[in-house]
Order: structure tokens, then sequence, then C-alpha cells
């Protein structure tokens, strides 16, 4: 392996986030290559947490947009502060010198920056840029993403082009609601990231929750490793994990047993059928198999 | 090792990519090239995972990208990648070519499509709301012609629903002050108008499996009809017919010649009439279509009537698929119509607990009142 992936890899740990070579490989190759990281996997596999992780171990600023159906240009980008500008207008009066007033009123003081703007008008350094759940905005939204992420400029009519001060690490999410187009995906690198395999999952509770003691960890990991294999409706991520393995410290278990998984089931699987489905047999058998 | 060399060799696996039905453009070879030199090209393992990461292999792909790369990733001869590249060719899963042969075979029955075309005769007089609740087995080609008026105006009658994204709207929605504003500053400050934004109209996103094996035969014809008359409203349809394949009926569905169309489809769909394996169908549209074709606002439509011969967990875990992905999940069974039914066919069975509304489909009202349900 690659000395600076290595490093890269021990980085992100050091961050409380354990990476195996695909992720580290492909969080050194966008930064090397600068281009944006496309991210997919289920929920709660650790997606968003890449981009925190980088902006943290590369100790700049992370600007978050969080995309929903309906999301416009006008809170992803720039915005004119118009009650502002309205109340300079009447502020200045009737004989006030109109070309003056239309500089002042169209200067930067009055232009609201959203995160994509201020993503690359950051002056101190690079920013790390989450674009957060991509797949909930609108095909429209997504085009625009395609413009801004190739050049890296913005031009707003009335005061002409911004170019990128430093041009930001971008982090792009998905849940794969629905597919991202392939102009985008050729924009990115990317990565899929899977639910994580046993070792890495008690890695993960040791780093994340350290006051569940080894025992404890290794049978939350095999119990929800079991769980996954059950082909859920929402198979819990390790988000879901990290909660239940906390759940489980403040009730001070240092082992499973089948009356508290029960009482507790609802950290793991959020979904009604899924919860239904594990009756009382089948779970107490899960349980003793993950505790054996 | 040469850079020269290491192009060729990756042109070459891309291209044995290509075949393979992975999409893999000029701009991801030249991403793959540039992450080649950055990594340590020695190590197979972090080669691979390079290029996974660089050739934007979706998951979905991803086992036969390793197989592929197991196969033919040795960047020191790139002579001999090419020619297991050739043999690989050879023995290749022929990717789409089902359509290929479906249009020539399509191409081939011009002629034989007029056959079935009702003649000029008028159609005998039947009172609307008989016609309505006449079962579609009983119905005589004047019935048929007679509904398949009723249908083309019932698109018009397909409700849309009205998205979360807001509109600028004149005289109508609630106000929008930035843009108020906005308008304010042409006139001096002066609000002469209030500006006003209400949600989008947004389109009904549909998709139809509709399984067209001879138990379902009476109905079939029928259902497509319908189907072209809601393509109409709805133009975002995706339609698929199934029996004992999957077969993508989407671009046959031309509205307005509905009897040439059913006819071409019969003569160009494999087992039109035969048996079904709906398990294994619905597994190859999760496969190849799921992820393309559904999102969160599609609903997806199943017209079947249950009665399977294939395994049911391959049916349990397909529809487990589609449900957790689709807006709603209808099945439309026109078994439903004997009072006596009771969904116990295997297939049914099995298919029930991921499936939101089950709908009898055996007549025109029956179908009608599908119509707000795909629509709200």
């Amino acid at each position: 392996m690659k000395a600076e992936i290595r490093s890269m890899q021990e980085a992100m740990e050091k961050q409380g986030y354990i990476a195996e070579a695909e992720i580290a490989t492909a969080v050194y190759l966008s930064q090397a290559m600068g281009k944006p990281l496309l991210v997919e996997g289920d929920a709660g596999v650790g997606k968003t947490e890449i981009a925190k992780v980088l902006a943290r171990f590369l100790g700049t600023e992370l600007i978050r947009l969080q995309c929903y159906e309906g999301l416009d240009v006008a809170t992803a980008l720039y915005e004119w502060d118009y009650p502002r500008q309205m109340l300079r207008v009447r502020m200045a009066g009737d004989d006030a010198d109109p070309e003056g007033l239309e500089h002042v009123i169209f200067s930067r003081d009055y232009l609201l920056e959203r995160p994509l703007l201020k993503a690359i008008t950051r002056v101190e350094g690079p920013a790390v840029l989450l674009i957060d759940e991509v797949d909930r905005a609108d095909d429209g939204f997504e085009a625009f993403l395609l413009e801004v992420l190739s050049d890296f400029q913005v031009t707003i009519p009335e005061l002409g082009t911004i170019q990128a001060i430093h041009r930001p690490h971008v982090v792009l999410t998905s849940n794969r609601s629905r597919e991202i187009g392939d102009a985008l995906r050729r924009r990115c690198l990317y990565l899929y990231i899977e639910h994580p395999g046993f070792e890495k999952e008690v890695r993960i509770i040791h780093s994340r929750v350290p006051e569940a003691g080894a025992r404890l960890a290794e049978q939350i990991a095999r119990f929800v490793q079991s769980l996954r294999e059950r082909r859920l409706l929402k198979a819990p991520g390790v988000a879901e994990t990290i909660d239940w393995a906390q759940a489980l410290v403040r009730l001070h278990q240092d082992a499973l047993d089948a009356e508290t998984v029960a009482t507790t089931l609802g950290c793991l699987l959020k979904d009604h059928n899924d919860l239904r489905d594990l009756s009382g047999g089948e779970l107490s058998s899960l349980v003793e198999a993950a505790t054996s | 090792m040469r850079v020269s060399g290491l192009v060729r060799h990756l042109a070459v696996f891309a291209q044995a990519l290509r075949e393979r039905g992975i999409p893999v453009a000029l701009s991801d070879e030249a991403d793959a090239l540039a992450a080649l030199t950055l990594v340590d090209v020695a190590d197979r393992a972090e080669v691979r995972r390079a290029l996974r990461v660089a050739l934007k292999v979706r998951r979905r792909h991803a086992a036969a990208f390793d197989e592929l790369f197991e196969r033919l990733w040795a960047p020191e001869s790139g002579e001999a990648a090419t020619a297991v590249v050739n043999a690989a060719r050879d023995r290749r899963v022929p990717h789409g070519r089902p359509a290929r042969r479906l249009a020539a075979a399509g191409a081939g029955h011009g002629e034989r499509g007029e056959r079935d075309v009702p003649s000029g005769d008028a159609p005998a007089y039947s009172p609307e709301a008989l016609l309505r609740r006449k079962s579609f087995e009983e119905c005589t080609p004047e019935d048929l012609a007679a509904m398949e008026r009723l249908l083309s105006g019932l698109a018009s009658r397909l409700a849309t629903r009205p998205s979360r994204r807001l509109v600028p709207t004149r005289g109508r929605g609630r106000h929008d002050p930035r843009r108020s504003f906005r308008r304010a500053l042409a006139t001096d400050g002066e609000f002469l108008e209030f500006a006003r934004r209400s949600r989008a109209i947004e389109e009904p996103r549909l998709v139809v499996l509709c399984d067209t094996s001879g138990s379902m035969d009476a109905h079939t014809r029928f259902v497509l009809t319908f189907l072209l008359a809601l393509k109409k409203a709805a133009r975002r349809t995706e339609v698929f017919a199934f029996n004992t394949a999957l077969t993508r009926l989407t671009p046959w569905m031309v509205p307005g010649r509905i009897a040439q169309t059913l006819d071409r489809l019969s003569a160009g769909v494999p087992d039109w009439s035969g048996g079904t394996r709906i398990g294994e169908c619905l597994a190859a549209f999760v496969d190849r279509y799921l992820d393309g074709t559904v999102d969160r606002r599609t609903v997806v439509v199943i017209v079947s009537d249950g009665l399977d011969r294939g395994d049911t967990a391959e049916l349990v875990s397909a529809m487990r698929a589609i449900r957790s992905r689709a807006r709603r999940v209808l099945w439309l069974n026109p078994l439903l119509s004997d009072p006596r039914y009771e969904p116990t066919a295997r297939g049914m069975a099995a298919a029930l607990p991921y499936v939101d509304r089950l709908l009898p489909a055996h007549n025109l009202e029956s179908l009608e009142r599908v119509l707000p349900l795909v629509a709200a």
C-alpha cells in the first residue's frame, strides 16, 4: 500500500473513523486528483461522517448543504438581502445619487452567501463542502450542481463572475433513493460503502463507545451482523449500532440478555414491520447465537 | 512500467467492462489513468480499489468488475490481456440481446398485426354503466372498441400530485416576500403587486409490471389498453411484461394505435401466453431496472393473478426490494372479482405483506378505481 494512503487511513482512524483500504484510497484519490467524491451506501454506514472527519483532520471548516425536494438556487448559492436593500433605498431619500446607490446595494455587503458560494469564497483556505443526500434534490438542481462543480465559479448578474479562491474538497452523499445522473457521476470519483464486517464493527464500537467492554462489543457486533443477514426493510447501520452500544452501557450491561435486547431493540430497528417480524422466539435464539 | 503500456492496457480493460454492460466513458478512463499514477501499481489489490473508485463502478456491477479484474488485469503484458479479452468476447453473456431479437421479431409481423384490428363495423350500443361492469372475459370485440373510447377520455381525469417545490404563480398561492421586494425595487420601492408562489404540480410516476401468462390472457389485452390511455397523462410511465421472462414494453407503447400495438406485442414478446415465473421475473426487474426507474415518488403496479410455479423465496426478496424503494405498491388481481377468492395462491400469499393495496382488475370500473391511488 502506498504510504500516502496508509497515512490517510491512520489520520482518519485518529479522528475516530475506522476506514478500510477502500475508503482511504477513495478519499486520498479525491484529494490528490482534486475531484469531488460521491459516496453511496445504505443509511447509517458513515457516509456523512467522511466529510466531517476530513474537515477535522485538515483543520478546516465544514460547510454543509443539506439537499431536499424543492431545494433551489436561492437557498443553495446566494440571494440578495432584499429587505435591507429596500431600507437602504428608502433611507437615501430622493436626492441621492442613483448610480452610487446602486453600487452600494448590489455590493457584497448585501449578498447573503449560501453554502455553495460560501465554500468557494472562503479566504482562509479550502473548506470541506458536504452536499448531503443529493438524491433528494430535484433533477434540475443536479444539473445546476454539475455546473458549479466543474468550474468552481458562480456568475451573479449584478456582480459578475466569482472565481473560487480555493477549490473546496467536495463530498457528495446519496442514499440511492434515485439514480444519480451519469453526468454528475462522471464529475466525481465514486465510493460505495458496505455495511461493516464483524471485525470492523467491533473496532468501531471500541473507538466510539470505549466504555463498552470487549465481551459486550463483540456480542453487539455479532448480534447486529446476524440482524443484517435477515434482509430487513431497514437494516441497522453503524450509527444504530453505536446508539445501541451507548444505550446498553447506560443500562450497565456487560453482556446481552434476551430481555434487555427486547426492550432496547428500538435503537436498532426503526421500522414497525421489522420489529414485529422479529417475534420473541426468534429474537432469543439470535441473542443466544450472539452470546455463545 | 512504461506509461504507454498502461494506457493501452487500461483501454483494453475498459472495453472488456463495456462489453459486460458496465458503463465506462472516456473521461472515466482518463480519471483511472490519473488515479493509477497516484497509487502503487505493483499492489494488485490497491490497483483494483483505485480503479473501482475512478471508473465509478456501481454496486450492482461490483461483482462483474471484480471478476473481470481478476481475469484480465495483468499490466505487465498488454498483448496477453488483449488475447484474453478477445476470448472473453466470444463467451460473453449477450446483454441487451433480447431487446434486439424482440425488435427484429416485431418488424417481421407487420401484416399479421392487422388481423385482429376491429373491422369498420359500428359497435353495438351498450349503456355506459353496463359496459363498465362487464367482465373482460365476456366482452365482445365491439364492447372492447367502445371501452377503448371510454378509456381515452379517462386520461385527462388523472389527478396530479402537488410537489414540495414552490413555483411563482399569478394571483393565487402564498406570499413570496423576497420576490415582492425584488419587484418593488424596480418601481422605486413601491409595492404595486405582491408576488405569490404555490406548489408545483408533478406528473405521476408509474412503473407497471404486467403478467402476460396464459392464466391472464383474457385480461392482458385490456389492461394494456388501459395502460396506453394512462400513458397519455403520465408520460413517464414504464411498462414491463413478464411470464417466463421479463421484457421492457415501454418503447412499444405508442398511444393512438392501441390495437396495432397490442398485436405487435403479442407477436414480439416471447411466451406471450405461456406460464409464469413471477419471482424470477421480478428479481430480474430489481436487478436491471429498479435503480433507474423507481424512486420515492414512483408508484409500482403489478398486474397478475399470482399463480406462480417458481420459488417464493425469490419473489419475497424482490417484493421487499421494490417495497423499500417505491412510494406505493399496488397489486391488481383479476381473480379478486370472485367473492369466494382468497389470496392463497402461493405467489400471491408470499407477496401480500409487501403490497399496499390489493385490488380487483376484471372490468373497467375496477380499473377506474385504481386511478386516484396512482395519482395521489
